[in-house]
């Protein structure tokens, strides 16, 4: 049992904060990095399946089943493969950020109104330009949802991917777990989790940006 | 299209959203049901040739077998109902309270602290409430209450704000009493968002409940912890086996409980 003693805590935080902006960064690498790998995948993957019944109902459901899976149990089968740290890190990453990405990849380009589809078909445009021109962009803003749900995942998979020596703040978690009773134990935890929720805070408005940005300008009101 | 957009809070749920393939229905739904519970059953069935088949050495026979196997499931699985039981009867009716309550304020601080409760590590609440109060099967079961009673609450307050305004008022115009509209409109026709809450909580409650090993609650994350530090492959692999296997079943009943359960004229 330990309490919380903010001068304490502060003391903690003047004499590791540069550690803990190391992890933090490492934190958010190892997410963006997954990322982008399961960004690249889940579009490809959606963009062949959208519009074949069997395929698709595969790939979802083999997604959404996988995604059930507890992390520290896939993380566990990783590493006798992958060794410890990063390798099986970003593996389970990306494996956990496929469904959300595949999902609204499908969803996206499969509710394209139809009027727009025939427009475009009427302008003479084959399927696939259709599907990367028009479909695509229009697909965009909801994909970018879908990889966002898989960051807010991903920076908590990530925590407890520090038990297989993953990097980030999940160590700073560890470290407090096994300093249990020490009067430094509840500033590691604290300092790790709070870091993940403001990591996930700071995402969560980069996501806002990258979506405003990169949203075709006719979708923009 | 903003189905998605909005209801991106469960991730289990909304893959209703995708349109069914159009021929041959039947079939492909009956083998997308079916699915989920044979490659299980497989899966299962192979790690058991698998162990059966091999010379374990003595820490391997201490684990590897059925006592040990189903002390383990059972906390495990204890652990998971409890926890869900709770958030159940816990989270269900503070949401229709947020809900019933007019202030603004009220709403906007449900959802606020259903986005940061969403942005916090699961691992950071277990172990923080480890060192801050004891560890033990009582800090776990807290911790997977704490965890999963905001995406429920959320869940229950998206559900009834989403009932048409217009049947509500069909039903006040029909004479209900606030309660009335709230017991046979309201909720009725939030159930479906509020299940999908649940199923989610669930599953959530046994991806933690493996975590819950750090802090001495027993469950299956013992086996995976174990054979991790003692280099026991086997071991960490039927752990990590049996508790992917529990979290596919369950999700697989819970979601087929929320189809037999959907009111009739959604």
């Amino acid at each position: 049992m330990t309490s919380f003693d903010f001068g304490n805590a502060m003391t903690f935080l003047e004499r590791r904060w540069e550690d803990i902006l190391v992890l933090a960064g490492e934190h958010l690498f190892v997410v963006v990095i997954a990322l982008a790998i399961a960004l690249v995948t889940g579009v490809l993957l959606g963009l062949l399946v959208w519009n074949r019944a069997t395929p698709r109902a595969t790939a979802i459901t083999a997604a959404s089943v996988a995604i059930t899976v507890p992390s520290l149990a896939l993380l566990a089968l990783l590493s006798p493969v992958l060794g410890l740290g990063w390798g099986p890190t970003i593996v389970a990453l990306v494996f956990y950020s496929l469904l959300p990405i595949i999902r609204n990849t499908v969803v996206g380009l499969t509710e394209v109104p139809e009027h727009i589809m025939e427009s475009a078909k009427a302008m003479g445009m084959s399927p696939r330009r259709i599907l990367l021109t028009t479909q695509l962009p229009l697909a965009w803003p909801l994909i970018l949802t879908g990889t966002r749900v898989a960051a807010q995942l991903g920076l908590g998979v990530a925590a407890i991917a520090a038990y297989v020596a993953g990097p980030g703040l999940g160590q700073y978690i560890f470290k407090g777990l096994s300093s249990l009773g020490s009067k430094n134990a509840l500033n590691y935890a604290l300092a790790g989790t709070v870091g993940i929720i403001l990591l996930a805070l700071l995402v969560d408005g980069a996501f806002v940006l990258i979506s405003r940005y990169t949203t075709s300008r006719g979708l923009r009101a | 299209m903003s189905i998605v957009t909005e209801t991106e809070v469960s991730l289990v749920d909304d893959l209703k959203a995708v349109p069914d393939g159009s021929g041959r229905r039947r079939y492909g739904r009956l083998a997308r049901i079916a699915a989920a519970p044979v490659v299980v059953g497989f899966v299962l069935l192979a790690t058991y040739l698998w162990i059966a088949s091999m010379q374990l050495d003595s820490i391997e026979k201490r684990t590897l077998n059925a006592d040990y196997l189903f002390a383990r499931i059972s906390e495990h699985l204890v652990l998971t109902v409890a926890a869900s039981a709770l958030v159940a009867i816990l989270a269900i009716p503070a949401g229709i309270a947020v809900y019933r309550s007019r202030s603004k304020v009220v709403h906007t601080v449900a959802f606020g602290l259903a986005n940061i409760g969403q942005a916090t590590p699961a691992v950071g609440v277990v172990i923080l409430l480890a060192i801050v109060w004891q560890t033990g099967f009582a800090t776990a079961l807290v911790a997977l209450v704490a965890y999963s009673f905001l995406p429920v609450l959320r869940n229950t307050l998206i559900g009834l704000e989403q009932v048409d305004a217009g049947v509500k008022e069909a039903a006040r115009g029909m004479g209900m009493t606030y309660s009335q509209v709230l017991r046979r409109i309201e909720l009725p026709l939030a159930s479906p968002v509020i299940l999908a809450g649940l199923r989610t909580a669930l599953v959530f409650c046994v991806s933690v409940a493996t975590i819950a090993t750090f802090i001495n609650a027993g469950g299956l994350g013992d086996m995976i912890v174990n054979g991790l530090k003692l280099q026991r492959f086997p071991v960490l692999f039927v752990g990590a086996i049996l508790v992917a296997a529990i979290a596919v079943l369950i999700d697989w009943i819970a979601g087929l409980v929320e189809e037999f359960v959907k009111p009739r004229g959604l």
